[in-house]
């Protein structure tokens, strides 16, 4: 009997925080309700600057977990795909609807989160664990 | 008189990003090989929704959508925007 492993899937995405900066200030509620969730924006509260630069991590979040999810012409909307602070501040992602429902059909189980901001770029890298199914195979 | 494509080109001018790229932008070139990010193509569908005064349903929120000037303009046509 062999016992089938976990595979992985990386995905990795950067996004300047000027451009998010300026897609908040020319769109404003427009644009933040449009690609983020209320709990994203809520926790991305402070100054033009610090806004940008919390919303511009969980954009690049955003497109990092769309890299690890395999999909035809129609992406999942941003907003089925939840970046969220639990208490111990570690992001965690939640997906709903599409991605959701894409991540349960590729048996993709876990997602890891991990961010870093320097030099008005934000990056973001994810880690998705494909579990095998729940038996053992006999060769 | 309202042209579509002439507004969707000042739309792309002003949110696409595209640098070098947008210089002799056909309409049926590939704005993603021309250089237009995620992050801009949002821009863009706002920028889109407001010039016309339209919104963009979900459904049609794909990279089919913002793939070309003339796809753009079939969306946009679609949501009951016509040439005057």
């Amino acid at each position: 009997m062999v016992r089938r492993r976990a595979t992985f899937r990386i995905g990795l995405d950067v996004q300047s925080i000027e451009e998010v900066q300026d897609s908040i200030a020319e769109f404003g509620d427009l644009y933040t309700q449009r690609v983020y969730t209320p709990h994203e924006i809520e926790s991305s509260a402070g100054d033009l600057l610090t806004r940008a630069s919390s919303l511009a991590g969980r954009f690049a979040a955003k497109e990092a977990v769309l890299k690890v999810l395999d999909f035809e012409d129609r992406a999942p909307p941003l907003k089925s795909i939840e970046i969220w602070r639990d208490d111990s501040r570690r992001p965690t992602v939640r997906l709903n609807g599409l991605a959701a429902e894409l991540a349960r059909q590729q048996g993709i189980d876990q997602i890891s989160l991990s961010f870093s901001h320097s030099g008005g770029v934000a990056a973001a890298a994810v880690v998705a664990q494909i579990s095998p199914p729940s038996f053992w195979t006999r060769r | 008189m309202t042209d579509i494509n002439a507004a969707i080109r000042q739309v792309l001018e002003a949110h696409g990003r595209l640098g070098a790229g947008f210089a002799g932008l056909r309409d049926d070139d590939d704005l993603y090989q021309k250089g237009l990010s995620s992050h801009a193509s949002v821009n863009v569908m706002l920028g889109i929704e407001d010039a016309f005064g339209i919104e963009i349903p979900e459904a049609l929120l794909t990279r089919a959508t913002f793939r070309t000037i003339d796809s753009i303009r079939a969306v946009v046509e679609t949501l009951g925007v016509a040439n005057e």
